[in-house]
């Protein structure tokens, strides 16, 4: 393969929805790679060599990133075929292709060492990723490799409860229904998806791609019962009994509110329920969808995060004129920079270094103003790498009919309250190097562990957690017949 | 997807259900809810169980039609369709102790809720008072209620031509306030119950209060999920923001912030009459529809 190629430092653009177009609909923003623009991108990269090649290391599942990339090339004159090669390299890592293909921050993954951005553009794995899922999808290549892969599964005769469908515990279905064991997912939502449908606006991440990816668990035998709720519908004594292991995916699902006079005017919603109002229950189709939302003219959203991005960018929707307020610098914003980009374009003010302590309402109960500290940054940097903020003692009031308050997430409190069940002091649980928890059997990842993280993490546990069930079960099994 | 084993229609606005919904069944327990979903375009309500069979794994669901959600229900589902979601069983069980004698309130549909604690109750040795205020003929679980308590008690009253909810609201108050008295003044209570409208619930509290009795009360902020990830309902109790989900729905009615409840509940009134506008609309244009 010693051929010798020019380098292409330019990354090959991927098309986007004019502005104009987008902040009046929540269709997505991204038209991603056709085939063609997806070869040439492919023909950038450089083929590291698996042992070495850093975009590996950086993926938290590890997918064969040179080795998808490189079919693409390889057959580049069967497109079909090409897709489903590199489809197969995919999967044997990672199950939801075109969520994360869109949802991870690889510019601080995959991306951030890639060997090309020595001299030019780093390679774009991740429209590449989500290039390969999607029209795998809409080509039927999908269907086609699980009509292949089903029949040659294993079956284990163990099974396996899932406590929460979203990122972490489809992946550790998926992974462990292509092991063999019979896996049952409890999902207290009424759909499947976890914070893929109520968190991820539809504009990033369309439902119809999140229910075709569960579609594909479920041909892989995983069951998905809604409307159950662990600790109430079911205590994790009964799951015990009923099934060999349990895996806890309940992710962080208890917003954090801000400890200032005010927080319960009217108008102020918490990240979580403007967005599950807006993405889970389409509030945004009011009336012709019952749930409805209140978006005012001048839009506050508290928070710098992925969250505040996509509830910033919500709103813009509405017709809104919105600004993210964060009380640290633009250096530590931390949400993709794809995402900060298109906020930006669509007309989303920033307002750094301010810190609210009062919410002002009006004599109805509803929010007119937030005031907040000015803050300032010092040399000294916390234990995450950010430099540390101060008061000044100064304070500016913003009007605002709507606050949208996205600073962050606990653990659910169902799930934390479980018997036997160690978490630490901020409500994580607390799980050994095998992700297993203080109670035998059962394991736990993503935001139930790490208090708040991103998709491709909590898949990434899911993952690691579905190989230690197996080699525990697998234990189980072996003792059993011995 | 959870059959609809039978539907009745009460009385005027009043609709009963028989759900088969085994999960819930099996574990319900008096002073919980469950949250409904009925339409694939529809919103996620929170009813709460009557009666329920934890063999036979079906629960009793009563709604009042009061929105386009429950309107839609009394008017488009019959027996052998199915509710889409049934989640639950939500919330914390009241508790369940000897208190002595106990006044429960239900203001209009609130006696839904009361009805299986107050029976509860009964059943463990209290000796249980029912009261429900609410504009004639809504008349439902009156026999049940008369054959589970010490005592049931209705205060009911005829509509006005021309009363919007405003006047409706008004005279809830002034009969439930003036009846409440009279009971208050003429015997002696350990715990005063009430479900009902916040407003309501609040007038009720300011009367209780001059007794002294212990009170408690079960909130109905608007929800969301109900399994305390949105924060929808929070509400204020003594000082702490509370989920009313997975903290209530039961609180100490001296420690509520009643008047920012009776703020957050209103939150949406206009759009929820808009629904209910755009969906009449449709309703007339139906050929088939019901407006002959």
């Amino acid at each position: 393969m010693a051929v010798k190629r020019k380098i292409i430092k330019e990354r090959v653009p991927t098309p986007e929805r004019p502005v104009e177009e987008r902040i009046k609909s929540f269709v997505e923003v991204n038209l991603g790679y056709t085939f063609e623009l997806a070869v040439k991108e492919a023909e950038r990269c450089l083929q590291c060599p698996y042992n070495y090649a850093p975009c590996i290391k950086g993926c938290p599942v590890h997918i064969n990133i040179p080795g998808f990339i490189g079919k693409l090339v390889e057959y580049r004159n069967d497109p079909d075929k090409a897709v489903k090669e590199a489809l197969n390299v995919i999967w044997a890592c990672n199950s939801l292709p075109a969520t994360t293909g869109r949802v991870c921050p690889q510019e601080d993954q995959c991306e951030m060492n890639c060997v090309m951005g020595k001299v030019g553009d780093k390679i774009n794995i991740g429209k590449l990723e989500r290039f390969v899922a999607d029209y795998a999808r809409e080509h039927g290549i999908d269907e086609e490799l699980l009509f292949e892969m089903v029949p040659r599964i294993e079956k284990k005769g163990q099974k396996v409860a899932i406590i929460g469908a979203g990122p972490a515990g489809l992946t550790a279905a998926g992974e462990l229904a292509k092991l063999g064991y019979d896996v049952t997912i409890y999902e207290a939502l009424h759909e499947a998806g976890g914070v893929l449908m109520y968190g991820i606006p539809e504009f990033r991440l369309p439902k119809s791609i999140v229910e075709s990816e569960i579609d594909k668990l479920k041909k892989l035998g995983v069951k998905i019962l809604t409307d159950h709720i662990v600790g109430k519908t079911v205590t994790m004594e009964e799951l015990l009994k009923e099934y060999d292991a349990v895996f806890i995916g309940s992710g962080a699902g208890t917003p954090r509110l801000i400890n200032a006079p005010g927080i319960n005017l009217n108008g102020i919603y918490t990240a979580n329920e403007f967005l599950t109002r807006v993405n889970l229950m389409k509030a945004y189709l009011f009336p012709e969808y019952d749930t409805p939302v209140k978006v005012g003219k001048r839009v506050i959203v508290i928070g710098a995060g992925n969250t505040g991005m996509d509830a910033a960018r919500s709103a813009r929707r509405f017709g809104a004129e919105v600004t993210i307020a964060y009380r640290r610098g633009e250096e530590d914003v931390s949400a993709r920079v794809e995402e900060v980009e298109h906020a930006k374009e669509e007309g989303i003010k920033f307002v750094y270094f301010v810190n609210p302590v009062e919410f002002i309402g009006d004599e109805k109960g509803n929010v007119k103003a937030v005031k907040f500290e000015k803050m300032k940054a010092l040399d000294e940097r916390d234990s995450r790498g950010k430099r540390k903020i101060v008061g000044t003692g100064e304070y500016v009031t913003i009007e605002a009919d709507t606050v949208i308050i996205a600073i962050g997430k606990h653990p659910n409190r169902l799930i934390i309250n479980t018997p036997g069940l160690e978490v630490d002091r901020r409500g994580k649980i607390v799980v050994n190097e095998n992700l297993m928890t203080s109670i035998p059997g059962v394991f736990a990842g993503g935001d139930a562990i790490r208090g708040e993280a991103t998709v491709i993490l909590a898949m990434g546990d899911g993952r690691k957690a579905a190989k230690a069930i197996h080699e525990y079960l697998t234990e189980k099994r072996e003792s059993q017949n011995a | 997807m959870y059959r609809i084993l039978d539907k009745k229609e009460l009385a005027m606005k009043e609709v009963w259900y028989k759900i088969h919904a085994p999960h819930v069944a099996k574990k319900v327990q008096p002073g919980q809810f469950v949250i409904v979903r009925a339409f694939p375009n529809g919103e996620r309500i929170p009813l709460t169980p009557i009666r329920w069979d934890r063999e036979e794994g079906w629960i009793e669901l009563v709604t009042f039609v009061r929105g386009k959600t429950t309107m839609r229900m009394a008017n488009e589902l019959k027996p052998g369709d199915a509710l889409l979601n049934v989640a639950g069983p939500l919330g914390n069980p009241a508790e369940m102790k000897k208190f002595g004698k106990i006044l429960a309130i239900g203001l209009i549909t609130g006696i839904v809720e009361v009805f299986p604690i107050a029976k509860a109750w009964q059943e463990i040795g209290n000796d249980v008072t029912t009261l429900h205020v609410s504009p004639n003929p809504m008349v439902v679980l009156r026999e049940d209620l008369e054959n589970s308590v010490s005592r049931h008690i209705v205060e009911g009253f005829d509509l006005q031509p021309g009363w919007g909810m405003n006047e409706i609201a008004q005279e809830l108050v002034k009969r439930a306030v003036a009846k409440v008295k009279e009971l208050l003044e003429s015997e002696h209570w350990d715990l005063v119950f009430i479900v009902g409208p916040a407003g309501g619930q609040k007038a009720v509290f300011e009367v209780v209060k001059e007794y002294g009795i212990p009170m408690e009360a079960d909130l109905h902020p608007i929800m969301v999920d109900g399994t305390g990830m949105c924060g929808s309902c929070r509400v204020t109790v003594g000082g702490e923001v509370k989920f009313a989900c997975i903290d209530g729905p039961g609180f100490d009615a001296y420690k509520v912030d009643w008047d920012e409840l009776i703020h957050r509940v209103g939150f949406y009134t206009d759009m929820e009459k808009k629904a209910m506008e755009e969906y009449m609309k449709l309703f007339k244009q139906t050929p088939q529809g019901g407006e002959q």
